[in-house]
C-alpha cells in the first residue's frame, strides 16, 4: 500500500480549493482502484490493511490524522457520510463506497469482494 | 389360662380371656368396645402369631416383644419383601420361637366347631374407630371405603399373611385353626388401626392397603360365601389358595404404586432442589445488579449487571437451542418437505442472529466478560477467540461431515474457509496492534502523566468492544454464507452438527468440573481417580439410598 500523505501539501496552498470535504473524498477515492481512509493510530484500521495486504492488493491508504489542515473535515464527512461514530476505516473500491469494516468483512465472506477488486483492477488472480 | 369365648348380640364378637397376671382381658371387634387395645398381642397363640410376625405395621407401635426380623424402619418398608418374609416365616413357623410369648397350639384347638360363618365383619366396625382415630389420612380414606360397604359378611380373612398361612400350611392345619388364625389377625389388625399413630407414609399405605384390600375381599368372598360354606376342607383351601394368591398380587401392585409413588415424591425433590440454587443465585445476580460495580474480579457477586443480563439470556438461548435441534433432528427424519425445512433452517439462523445480537449489546457495556468467555463453558472456552469460536475452525469441523456435496458446493466451502481464514487473520493482527499500543501507553510515560496516560488507555481499551463486535460479524456472515452454499437439507444437517458439536463440548466441561477433584492422592490411587471419573453420574447423586 501506498501512503498519500505528499499529496496533502498540495492542497495545503490553496485552501480554498479544499472544497467541500464529500467532493475531496470522492475525488480521492476515484483515482485508485482500492482507497482506505484510516487512522495511523487506529488498530481497526490496521486489520484492515492487513486484509487487504494478505489478499494481495496494493491499497491507497490517506491517514487522515497526517493530514494537519483538511484532516478533521474529512473525518466529519465520513462520520457523516457512514453514519457511525467511527470515522474510519472507510474502504473505497473502484471509485465505489464500500464502507468501513463490517461491509468488508461481509463481503469478503460472501465472496463479492474477490470478484470487485478484479472488476477494479486490484487483483489479477 | 383359660379362654373364654363369647358372642356379641350384634353380631360382632369378643373374645375374652385372661393373661399370665390373670387379668381378664378382651378382645372384640366392635367399635364401641376400646378394650381391643388391650389386648397385647402378646397375648396371642404362637400358631396365629406366626402369621402375623411379618406384618410390622400390625406390630409396630405396640408392646410387642422384639424382634429384630420384625422392626421395621416405615421409610423403606417394602411390601414385596414383607410377602417373602411371610412366606418364610410361614414354612418354619414351627420352629420358630416367634414374637409372642408362646402359648401352645391349645389356641389351635379354642373353637374346634367355631364354623366359618361366624366370621363377620367387625372390620368395618372397627375401622370407623379406626377412621376416627387414626391420624393418616391414608387410612381415614380407607376407613369411608370400608365404611361405604356397610355391613357385609366376611368369609375370607382379609390379611394376605393368613392366605399365605393357609396356601402353605394347609397340609398340616387344620382349617379350623385357620379361620381362627384370620380371625385373630383382623382383631390385630383393628386394634393397629386404632392404636398404632400412624407417621408413616408407607406404613399407613400399607395398612390402608391391607384394609382396601379387606374391603375388595369383602365383596368378593360374598359370592363364594355359600360355595365355601358347603365344600369341604379341600375346596376350601383350594379357593384360599386362589384368593391368596390374588391377594399376594394386589398386595405387590400396591407395594410397586406405593414405590413409583415414592421415586416421583423423590424426583420433584431434587428438581426443587436445583430450581431453588438456581433461583439463589438469580437472586443474588439480581443483588448485584443494584448494586454499583464498585469493584472488578473475583467473586461472583462481583459479576457486572450487563454480565449477569447477559448469562441469564445466554441460559435462556441455549434452551432455544436445544428446541430448534430436536426441530431440526425431528424435521430431517420426518423428511419435511423443502419448504417447511427451510423454514426451520431459517428460524435457526435467525436464532443464530439473535445470540450475536445480544453479546452486541453486551459489548457494549462489559466487553471483558465477553473476551475472558466466562458465559461459555469450560471447554468452549479453550477455544475462545475473541469472544466466540473461530469460524475456520468450524469450517474445518463442518467439511469432515458434510455429504454429499456437488463440486461447486465443494469449492464454495473452501473459499469460505480461505476467507474466514484471511479475516481472522487481519483482525486478530488488528489486536495485536492494539496490545501493543496499551502496553506501550500503560507502561511507557513518565508518572505525571499518570490520568492523561490512563485516559489515553481509556480510549485504546474501548476498541476491544469494536474487534469483538467484527468477530462476531464474521462469525454471523460465516454462518448465512453456509446457508447459502448448501440445500435445504444439507443446511439442516449442517447446523445439526454444529449445534451437536457445541453440545457435546458443554457437556464434556460439566463432565469435567464434575469430575473428582482428588488431585492430593499419591500415585497408586491416581488410577482409582481414572476409574471414578467413569463414574461420574453416581458421585453426583445426591441420594444414593435411591
Amino acid at each position: 500500500m501506498h501512503y498519500q500523505t505528499e499529496s496533502w501539501g498540495s492542497y495545503m496552498a490553496t485552501r480554498s480549493s479544499y472544497g467541500d470535504p464529500l467532493d475531496r473524498i470522492e475525488r480521492m477515492a476515484s483515482e485508485n482502484a482500492v482507497v482506505i481512509f484510516s487512522i495511523s493510530s487506529c488498530c481497526m484500521c490496521h486489520a484492515i490493511k492487513r486484509l487487504f495486504c494478505g489478499m494481495g492488493v496494493n491499497p491507497t491508504v490517506y491517514e487522515l490524522d497526517e493530514d494537519p489542515r483538511g484532516g478533521k473535515d474529512l473525518e466529519g464527512a465520513l462520520m457523516r457520510l457512514m453514519g457511525t461514530s467511527n470515522a474510519v476505516p472507510v474502504v473505497f473500491i473502484g471509485g465505489k463506497l464500500i464502507g468501513t469494516m463490517d461491509r468488508v468483512m461481509a463481503s469478503h465472506i460472501n465472496g463479492t469482494l474477490v470478484p470487485l477488486l478484479k472488476e477494479a483492477g486490484a487483483l489479477w488472480l | 389360662m383359660a379362654f373364654i369365648s363369647a358372642t356379641c348380640p350384634d353380631s360382632s364378637f369378643f373374645l375374652e380371656y385372661k393373661d399370665e397376671n390373670g387379668l381378664l382381658r378382651k378382645s372384640c371387634m366392635a367399635a364401641s368396645h376400646r378394650v381391643v387395645g388391650d389386648t397385647g398381642l402378646s397375648d396371642s397363640g404362637p400358631s396365629s402369631s406366626t402369621h402375623h410376625v411379618p406384618y410390622a405395621t400390625v406390630l409396630h407401635g405396640i408392646n410387642a416383644p422384639s424382634t429384630s426380623f420384625l422392626h421395621q424402619e416405615g421409610s423403606t418398608f417394602d411390601f414385596g419383601e414383607l410377602e417373602e418374609a411371610i412366606t418364610r416365616q410361614v414354612r418354619n413357623d414351627e420352629a420358630q420361637a416367634p414374637l409372642f410369648t408362646g402359648r401352645p397350639a391349645a389356641t389351635l384347638e379354642m373353637f374346634p366347631s367355631w364354623p366359618m360363618r361366624y366370621h363377620q365383619t367387625p372390620r368395618v366396625g372397627s375401622s370407623k374407630s379406626a377412621g376416627g382415630e387414626s391420624t393418616d389420612s391414608g387410612s381415614q380414606m380407607n376407613t369411608t371405603t370400608l365404611a361405604s360397604k356397610g355391613d357385609q359378611t366376611q368369609l375370607e380373612p382379609e390379611s394376605p399373611m393368613s392366605k399365605i398361612a393357609s396356601s402353605s400350611n394347609h397340609h398340616h392345619q387344620q382349617h379350623q385353626a385357620l379361620d381362627q388364625n384370620h380371625l385373630q389377625f383382623q382383631q390385630q389388625n383393628q386394634q393397629l388401626q386404632k392404636d398404632m399413630p400412624i407417621s408413616d407414609t408407607s406404613r399407613a399405605t400399607t395398612v390402608a392397603t391391607g384394609a382396601t384390600e379387606a374391603s375388595k375381599g369383602q365383596s368378593a368372598p360374598k359370592s363364594n360365601h355359600e360355595k365355601r360354606k358347603g365344600a369341604g376342607s379341600t375346596s376350601e383351601n383350594k379357593q384360599l389358595d386362589a384368593k391368596t394368591l390374588r391377594r399376594l398380587a394386589q398386595n405387590r401392585e400396591a407395594a410397586r404404586k406405593s414405590r413409583l409413588r415414592k421415586k416421583a415424591y423423590v424426583q420433584q425433590l431434587e428438581s426443587s432442589r436445583i430450581k431453588l440454587t438456581q433461583l439463589e443465585q438469580d437472586l443474588q445476580r439480581a443483588r448485584a445488579q443494584g448494586l454499583l460495580m464498585g469493584g472488578c474480579g473475583g467473586g461472583f457477586g462481583n459479576i457486572s449487571s450487563a454480565a449477569a443480563i447477559f448469562d441469564m439470556e445466554y441460559a435462556r438461548w441455549l434452551e432455544d437451542d436445544h428446541r430448534h435441534m430436536s426441530e431440526l433432528r425431528t424435521g430431517l427424519q420426518a423428511h419435511l418437505s423443502d419448504n417447511d425445512l427451510r423454514i426451520v433452517v431459517d428460524g435457526y439462523i435467525s436464532h443464530y442472529d439473535e445470540i450475536f445480537q445480544l453479546k452486541g449489546v453486551a459489548a457494549k457495556s462489559d466487553v471483558f466478560h465477553l473476551i475472558t468467555g466466562m458465559w461459555a463453558s469450560q471447554a468452549e472456552r479453550c477455544f475462545l477467540w475473541m469472544g466466540g469460536f473461530r469460524p475456520s475452525d468450524l469450517i474445518k469441523m463442518l467439511t469432515q461431515q458434510l455429504d454429499p456435496i456437488t463440486e461447486q458446493q465443494v469449492m464454495g466451502i473452501c473459499s469460505l474457509q480461505h476467507s474466514s481464514q484471511q479475516a481472522e487473520e487481519a483482525l486478530t493482527q488488528g489486536l495485536d496492534q492494539l496490545h501493543q499500543s496499551l502496553i506501550d501507553t500503560i507502561a511507557g510515560g513518565p508518572v505525571v502523566d499518570g490520568m492523561q496516560q490512563m485516559a489515553v488507555a481509556l480510549g485504546k481499551l474501548s476498541n476491544l468492544e469494536g474487534f469483538v463486535r467484527q468477530a462476531d460479524n464474521l462469525r454471523q456472515q460465516t454462518l448465512h454464507q453456509l446457508r447459502r452454499i448448501l440445500t435445504v437439507r444439507q443446511a439442516a444437517r449442517c447446523f445439526l452438527v454444529i449445534g451437536e458439536y457445541y453440545g457435546r463440548l458443554r457437556a464434556l466441561s460439566s463432565l469435567w468440573a464434575s469430575r473428582p477433584r482428588e488431585s492430593m492422592m499419591s500415585d497408586d490411587n491416581s488410577c482409582q481417580t481414572t476409574t471414578d471419573l467413569q463414574m461420574v453420574q453416581p458421585s453426583q447423586n445426591h441420594f444414593p439410598s435411591f
